[in-house]
């Protein structure tokens, strides 16, 4: 495992970059005499970088240990923290192997061991709720794409810059609304707390939206067969679906709906919804699916910018929370500039000032990031998504559409 | 509408029941004959999947036809398993057996999750996502043909132990032991068979499952439940028993999914089998055979 935690091999070939680069701008500065002295001796800032990159959420920690780095080089390389002298990002990564337990002694390892000046992760809710305890007890500020509101509750230094689960389910019953002035949608979720809390969330809203919900259905994940349940569906006469459902059983769901002819619109959500892997899955199938997403990568040129880059280093697009912890590192970075400190304290008292409406920090739909006492992004909304040509394309809302919404 | 919907969820239940067929009659099979429990049938499936798997992203091979390289393979696997582990611990006491099974199931999930990881792996063949359709039904082309050469898989079985001298052997080991040896059928060689046509249909159903199934280490899981019922419910040891309850498993899960609750299939599936015990202790099948 000490792969994830350093990375010895990338360290030293940018250490040597960061000598030329840095005799370079000595040399500058006793020539122009304009910037600092310190300029060339500026100590990397270090941020905390807590990710699963092993066990069973390790497939989607991965790609945003890939993009952490990506972001931290785009900052480095664009000069920088400047108010520091140009002082480097230095990642330390941390593996939390998909256990909460693990979370826990990795987070407080991490803070003791480390001088950090912030902290993004864990993706998983599970996991950022127990970080976001060791971080607020420690007094550093975390930064993550954890959708749980509940990380909105009675924390100081707890930064959530997306849209809130509680907000996903309206957009998705708003999406139903796109395809006919009174859905009829058929509700199937696994019955565990992931499946039930999200669709009660769907079922509660849904008189208000103008959604008729003709099937409430928990079924227990992992069948081995979806011809029954989507046979229900089938009788029930809904033209639109929404799954809450894990990868497994929505691939099956998927090729059931297709097989039976049925024509009927299916939303599946976020999470193991709209990552590449789903795609590679289902291939054809998947086109015309919908979902809800917290980022996308087409949203403005920067994330495409991102996107393209992320692309050639992985072979894959730029998922939600990779994408989304791009502009988290460039958050942390504004904030460093304006805190013109290392301190963990005065970069949390910059993070809540934050306020940006251009540039990388304010990749998110809606375009602004600006946090609440709550900390949360007062202007922080979910994005509907649809697979189109293999790839997620934003549909909904209209300001934040990208491609029309293709209908199946 | 109505008769459609009772008629479709008839259809589903079927076709997956000679799913659970397959597996439950390998474990009937090796109950009847070398008197263990398998607990690690559902991880050949698993095997069978992965095999299959890999000749087709690697090879190009329809999963279909790598049914010709998983039930050969297999079945060795099976010889070699009850050569060299299950007879080291055939006696009186249960335990070890127990043990025995159950060890090889963990290492096989473990060993799974180390060497390709808990990642979903999914075939595209140009059948996969087809159907037939007949008025208001229809029936997926890839589960049509997995419970037909199923059906036909065990068909072939019936006629080996009843036609043929090896077969007959096979019977005559699971009806009495110690009087089959005295008519001097040597057991090692009459179990290793069974554990090897144990295996091979597991693999069989792996291979059938690919079209339609994604494979990952736990999957094996999802069967062998209903295995261990139909087995119960079929009279232990009795081939044709396990068929038929498979087969009435999956209508039972399938109806009780329409109109119970899609999370108490397994409810009315495990109420059929308190019934067929209350009303036939033995099962349905009567005795073993």
């Amino acid at each position: 495992m000490k792969k994830s935690r350093g990375q010895t091999p990338v360290k030293s070939l940018r250490r040597r970059d960061f000598l030329i680069k840095a005799a370079g701008g000595a040399i500058a500065t006793t020539a122009f005499g304009a910037i600092p002295l310190r300029g060339w001796a500026a100590d990397p800032v270090n941020i905390g970088a807590l990710y699963p990159v092993t066990g069973s959420m390790a497939q989607i920690g991965q790609g945003c240990v890939n993009a952490a780095k990506l972001a931290a080089e785009m900052v480095n390389e664009a000069g920088g923290i400047k108010s520091l002298g140009g002082a480097k990002l230095n990642l330390v990564i941390s593996d939390v192997q998909s256990d909460t337990t693990v979370t826990r002694t990795e987070t407080d390892r991490l803070i003791s061991g480390n001088k950090l000046s912030a902290i993004h992760g864990c993706y998983a809710s599970a996991l950022t709720l127990i970080a976001s305890e060791v971080a607020e007890r420690a007094k550093v500020a975390i930064i993550t794409g954890s959708s749980t509101d509940q990380l909105n509750k009675s924390r100081q230094y707890t930064f959530t810059p997306f849209a809130r689960a509680s907000q996903f389910a309206k957009a998705q019953l708003q999406m139903a609304r796109l395809l006919s002035d009174k859905p009829k949608v058929a509700v199937i979720f696994e019955n565990t707390a992931f499946g039930t809390s999200t669709s009660n969330g769907l079922r509660e809203q849904a008189p208000g939206e103008g959604v008729e919900i003709v099937l409430f259905e928990p079924y227990s994940a992992g069948f081995a067969d979806a011809g029954p349940l989507i046979n229900k569906v089938k009788a029930s006469g809904a033209d639109a679906v929404f799954s809450v459902s894990y990868l497994n059983d929505l691939i099956l769901i998927v090729k059931t709906i297709k097989q039976t002819g049925l024509k009927v619109a299916l939303n599946g959500g976020s999470g193991g919804f709209v990552i590449p892997d789903f795609y590679k899955n289902v291939g054809a199938l998947a086109e015309g699916l919908q979902g809800v997403a917290h980022w996308n990568h087409d949203s403005d040129a920067n994330a495409q910018k991102v996107n393209a880059e992320y692309k050639k280093r992985t072979g894959e697009f730029l998922f939600e929370y990779a994408g989304g912890l791009v502009a988290q590192t460039f958050m942390i970075a504004d904030a460093l500039e304006r805190a013109a400190s290392t301190d963990p304290q005065k970069v949390r008292d910059a993070l809540s000032t934050l306020d940006v409406s251009s540039g990388y920090a304010a990749m998110a739909p809606g375009g602004k990031v600006k946090f609440g006492p709550d900390g949360k992004n007062v202007y922080g909304r979910p994005v509907g998504v649809q697979w189109q040509n293999g790839d997620l394309a934003s549909v909904f809302p209209k300001e934040d559409a990208r491609a029309p919404l293709m209908k199946t | 509408m109505m008769w459609e919907t009772v008629a479709q969820a008839v259809i589903n239940g079927l076709l997956i029941g000679g799913i659970y067929a397959l597996v439950s009659i390998g474990v009937t099979l090796i109950f009847g004959v070398v008197k263990i429990v398998n607990f690690a049938q559902g991880e050949f499936v698993m095997i069978g999947m992965y095999i299959s798997f890999f000749l087709s992203s690697q090879f190009g091979i329809d999963p279909l036809l790598s049914l010709f390289v998983t039930m050969p393979v297999l079945f060795v696997a099976g010889v070699l398993i009850q050569h060299f582990l299950i007879r080291r611990v055939l006696g009186p006491n249960d335990m070890p057996q127990i043990f025995l099974t159950f060890a090889l199931s963990l290492l096989l999930l473990n060993l799974a999750l180390m060497l390709f990881t808990a990642n979903y792996r999914t075939v595209h063949t140009s059948y996969s996502d087809e159907a037939f359709h007949l008025g208001g039904l229809y029936v997926p082309v890839a589960k049509l043909i997995a419970f037909v050469v199923a059906m036909l898989l065990s068909g072939a079985l019936w006629v080996f132990l009843h036609a043929t001298d090896l077969g007959k052997a096979m019977r005559a080991a699971a009806q009495n032991r110690d009087v089959a040896m005295l008519m001097g059928i040597n057991p090692n060689r009459v179990f290793c068979v069974a554990l090897g046509i144990a295996l091979a249909l597991a693999g069989a159903a792996g291979s059938l499952l690919m079209p339609f199934y994604s494979a990952y280490p736990f999957v094996g899981q999802v069967f062998v439940l209903m295995a261990f019922v139909a087995v119960v419910m079929g009279t232990l040891g009795n081939v044709i028993g396990a068929l038929i309850a498979s087969l009435l498993m999956g209508v039972a899960e399938s109806l009780g999914i329409q109109y119970v609750g899609a999370d108490s299939g397994l409810i009315v599936v495990f109420a059929l089998l308190l019934l067929t015990l209350a009303f036939k202790p033995t099962g349905l099948g009567g005795k073993a055979r």
